[in-house]
């Protein structure tokens, strides 16, 4: 595609205006999680954000539109790609903007915009596409492997019902022990609930948004939402903090009109549950826990108070916090899908989270996020400092009294 | 000389207002692309929101208290400076005007030294990783402009009237002898310098802080409601 087409047609009219308004202080460079890993300010953001502007202005000025459009330096769209793909996206930037840039939602679409340069995505995100469209999934694993190896048995799900459960392909193949605590949970509260069959259960489409490759999103927003409608379902209840941003955010769009369903977050569900006396945790758990709060569900779609109310009602857990929390969380390096490309940094960020819960003596590290269980799981192993990661689900669904 | 600088207050002001034109392009642009979902309900509270932000700029102060107060120290006392400055533009002076020339007077002394603590933040102090050249020049320039401006009121002052004239001419584009004050033609030069370097965020950033604030508000909507 020639480098001379308008940059600003993937931006809506507020991020054209944004991306004017950044006042270039750098601020936003003390909350940067990418920052505090590499140092590097060109893939910082008031750097991408100036670099974003020149695009515009070279095919958008008012010299351009007297005299013609200019073509942008290939070099220059390259970095910049890097740059804007490096970014886990967590929105910390835009959270503590001076002006108040919405960044979370910045970040895709200039990476929607490269991907329509040929610029985008990166490395194995180019994969996402074809694995999605070929097992349904963005790991191309098998639709028969998606449930089995951890569904528990004692465990039935109702052909229909008002709730439904989706466990999310980072849950299902990657975080197994946090979807299987949903299930035995959901089950301990004894509403019926259904689920989808493997097969049908399909990528909710967040992978695709995040690296801006959008062609496959509304066909499979259309099929989960036909599926989920047809088995009478009428809240949706999810464990991903990713699926539930989407879902909530950009499904409506995709589906052009308001969901026949409500989406819920499951420490939403699990909280209520235990207020209405539905969910009774009798063991008790006499440790110190810290909860980490991911990206997008605290920043994304504002669950901050449910995972603690969910956490405060078990007897003698002491709950402690990350110096940055709810809002102003610290992102653990898993967001953005740049943990399977940026690598390294992605280690490097779930170790600052193991050792800030290290040094509060911590006895565990809780977290709700299939990603964040994947890769601060990982970024622990060699690692000299250890702790015990457990997912608030898996956490909860162990302290359920049999019977 | 004179005749060079007449030539060049035309070109500043015509750049201006093209440099505008091009901005108000692009945000036209805009407008006839994607449009997000703007969560409704909210407004008024979000519009009071956001008028503070703009007069006490909460939201730097939120991440920055130290930086915030140098920030505000500057932005409040150079709107003082610009509205005293009104008298040489205006003919005749409204009162208000008058009124302004005494906070205005003390606002020039205060000026350059909110920029001086500005730019020790951002230059010499080891929280700031990023600090924009563009940025620190165009500070660095006020700094000077205002140093100048200093010294006309203090020690050299020109000839006002001369000065009024001077300014009522170039507005009138009938322009009148430049004063013959070496201080004023550079104070008035830079200034010159300035304008093209203006930052147009003062225009858009007002804009995306009332949809920040908007933001903030629908949030416990996104997934709370039914």
């Amino acid at each position: 595609m020639a480098n001379d087409r308008s940059f600003t047609e993937e931006l809506s009219s507020a991020q054209v205006l944004e991306i004017d308004a950044c006042t270039q202080c750098g601020e936003c460079l003390k909350h940067c999680p990418v920052q505090d890993v590499t140092n590097n300010p060109a893939v910082s953001p008031p750097e991408k954000i100036r670099m974003f502007r020149e695009f515009i202005r070279a095919t958008d000025g008012l010299k351009a539109k007297l005299f013609g459009p200019s073509e942008v330096d290939r070099k220059l769209l390259q970095d910049f790609s890097r740059a804007v793909y490096e970014c886990t996206t967590c929105g910390a930037c835009g959270q503590n903007c001076p002006v108040g840039i919405f960044t979370q939602r910045l970040w895709p679409r200039l990476r929607k915009e490269m991907v329509k340069r040929g610029l985008g995505p990166i490395g194995v995100q180019a994969d996402l596409p074809k694995a999605i469209k070929c097992s349904g999934n963005p790991y191309d694993k098998p639709a028969s492997e998606r449930y089995k190896p951890w569904f528990p048995e004692q465990v039935q799900v109702a052909e229909r019902s008002a709730i439904a459960y989706y466990a999310g392909c980072t849950g299902a193949y990657e975080a197994q022990p946090m979807v299987k605590g949903d299930v035995l949970v959901l089950n301990a509260i004894g509403e019926p609930f259904t689920m989808l069959p493997p097969e049908e259960e399909v990528c909710c489409g967040f992978p695709l948004f995040i690296t801006g490759q959008h062609d496959l999103l509304k066909d499979l927003v259309m099929r989960l939402v036909a599926a989920y409608k047809a088995r009478g379902v009428k809240t949706l209840v999810c464990s991903c903090p990713c699926c539930v941003n989407i879902m909530t955010r950009d499904w409506p769009l995709f589906y052009g009109e308001a969901l026949p369903f409500k989406i819920r977050h499951i420490t939403q569900y699990v909280a209520d549950a235990i207020k209405q006396g539905r969910l009774k945790l009798n063991k008790p758990l006499n440790e110190r826990v810290i909860y980490h709060d991911p990206c997008y569900l605290s920043r994304g779609v504002g669950v901050i108070e449910e995972p603690r109310t969910v956490l405060g009602s078990i007897p003698g857990i002491t709950l402690l916090e990350f110096e940055r929390y709810g809002l102003n969380s610290r992102c653990c390096g898993s967001g953005g899908a740049a943990r399977k490309v940026f690598h390294e940094n992605a280690i490097k960020m779930g170790r600052q989270t193991i050792d800030e819960a290290v040094k509060k003596k911590a006895d565990r590290l809780i977290l709700s996020c299939p990603a964040c269980y994947a890769k601060v799981n990982e970024a622990m192993q060699g690692y000299e400092k250890q702790i015990r990661i457990t997912d608030i689900m898996e956490l909860v669904s162990g302290l359920i009294e049999e019977g | 000389m004179e005749k060079l600088l007449i030539v060049v207050v035309y070109a500043v002001y015509a750049a201006f207002w093209l440099r505008f034109l091009g901005h108000a392009l692009v945000w036209w642009n805009a407008t006839q692309t994607l449009v997000e979902p703007v969560a409704s309900g909210a407004r008024v509270k979000a519009c009071a929101l956001t008028a503070t932000d703009i007069v006490f700029f909460n939201r730097l102060f939120r991440v920055n208290p130290g930086l915030w107060f140098g920030e505000w120290v500057f932005h409040v006392t150079l709107t003082l400076v610009l509205l005293r400055h009104l008298r040489y533009v205006l003919n005749p002076v409204p009162a208000c005007i008058w009124w302004v020339q005494l906070p205005g007077l003390i606002a020039g002394y205060v000026l350059p030294f909110s920029l001086l603590y500005i730019l020790v933040i951002r230059l010499f102090t080891n929280q700031e990783k990023y600090a924009s050249l563009r940025n620190v020049f165009f500070l660095g320039l006020v700094l000077v402009i205002s140093c100048i401006g200093l010294l006309m009121q203090a020690l050299f002052k020109p000839d006002i009237v001369g000065v009024k004239l001077f300014i009522l001419g170039l507005l009138g584009f009938s322009p009148a002898t430049v004063p013959h004050s070496i201080l004023f033609v550079l104070h008035f030069s830079l200034v010159l310098v300035l304008i093209p370097l203006l930052p147009t965020h003062i225009v858009t950033a007002p804009l995306v802080m009332m949809e920040a604030r908007k933001r903030e508000q629908a949030l416990p909507l996104v997934i709370h409601g039914e």
